[in-house]
């Protein structure tokens, strides 16, 4: 097996996440390395000899160093997808500190944690592409979601400013937002809410919600040399939700 | 802190493929330029607590001259 590409991805073991992983494992000049905490969700990956299971806890993100150190020493990535997600709905007046945190520790801490070990010579190829999936809710606002907005928004600033650091080493960095997935996140919001509020969800997608692999083509194009001028964008996926 | 442990860490955070030493001018490293200068600043700041400023930044030349900059005193 001669391996071209390394691909690293986080919140592989659901979602679009998952998605991605199952594509991209297809080819097998690349190989990707998956982050998430249950391997039981992803039983058919793990079949794949050019899948790595990486089990960790993005809560931990004072051990991400020592992840790169024990387990990526000699692997040089030429993509990293930020997937792992923590979304909530709790309105202003509970928002404690600590529930604030535990969001932004996963949706944007541990990107941060993870890019600046994988910025790094000896973990990236120059060329490399960066994705961190944001969410339109990152420019919009919606009431009880205030530390999911907050979080997908400060990956927004996140992305153009590491977009300009690493632009020497014709590394790209780019978020996709993607509007309401049909993901395991999104049927547990739904669970989580009346019919009649979930219908005007799905009703406010012109053309209706997504599937996982509506999202996974567009980073496959932003993970590829086709996509090369490219860096530094917010791209949004949403069957038009957010034009209205 | 030891010189010899500086210029390990300020060879890895520049990421330099060229060996350092205390009479190399940074100025002239290919890797010098605006983000190596941000690092070094970065760096001294989260080291010895001290904040080299722009005219800092200019001024200096050789590690021993930034190494003057930080204060003799602090190394050994």
């Amino acid at each position: 097996m001669s391996i071209k590409k390394n691909i690293l991805i986080t919140g592989a073991t659901s979602g679009i996440g998952k998605a991605l992983a199952c594509l991209l494992v297809k080819d097998l000049n690349t190989c990707v390395y998956g982050i998430g905490r249950d391997e039981e969700k992803i039983q058919d990956l793990l079949g794949y000899e050019n899948f790595i299971f990486l089990k960790f806890d993005l809560f931990k993100v004072e051990e991400i160093e020592e992840l790169f150190k024990s387990s990526l020493g000699d692997i040089k990535f030429s993509g990293f997808v930020h997937c792992a997600g923590l979304e909530e709905t709790l309105p202003i007046g509970l928002y404690t500190v600590d529930r604030v945190q535990q969001v932004f520790t996963v949706n944007v801490f541990s990107a941060i944690e993870i890019v600046r070990n994988l910025s790094k010579k000896k973990y990236s190829l120059d060329q490399a592409s960066f994705i961190l999936l944001s969410s339109v809710m990152g420019e919009l606002g919606q009431p009880g979601k205030i530390g999911y907005c907050a979080s997908k928004s400060a990956l927004l600033g996140f992305a153009r400013s590491l977009a300009l650091e690493l632009a020497k080493r014709k590394i790209r960095v780019n978020c996709v937002s993607p509007g309401i997935v049909d993901t395991p996140l999104t049927q547990k919001l739904f669970q989580q809410i009346e019919e009649e509020n979930k219908s005007r969800i799905v009703g406010m997608h012109p053309i209706g919600i997504g599937e996982p692999n509506d999202v996974v083509y567009l980073i496959e194009y932003l993970l590829g040399d086709k996509s090369k001028w490219l860096t530094g964008q917010n791209i949004k996926i949403d069957g038009g939700y957010s034009i209205q | 802190m030891n010189t010899a442990k500086f210029l390990e860490l300020v060879r890895d955070e520049l990421e330099l493929d060229s060996d350092l030493h205390v009479s190399t001018n940074l100025k002239e490293l290919d890797e010098w330029d605006s983000m190596a200068a941000m690092v070094l600043i970065g760096l001294v700041s989260n080291e010895f607590d001290v904040n080299l400023t722009g005219d800092d930044i200019n001024s200096i030349t050789t590690v021993q001259s930034l190494i003057e900059k930080i204060g003799t005193e602090r190394f050994e």
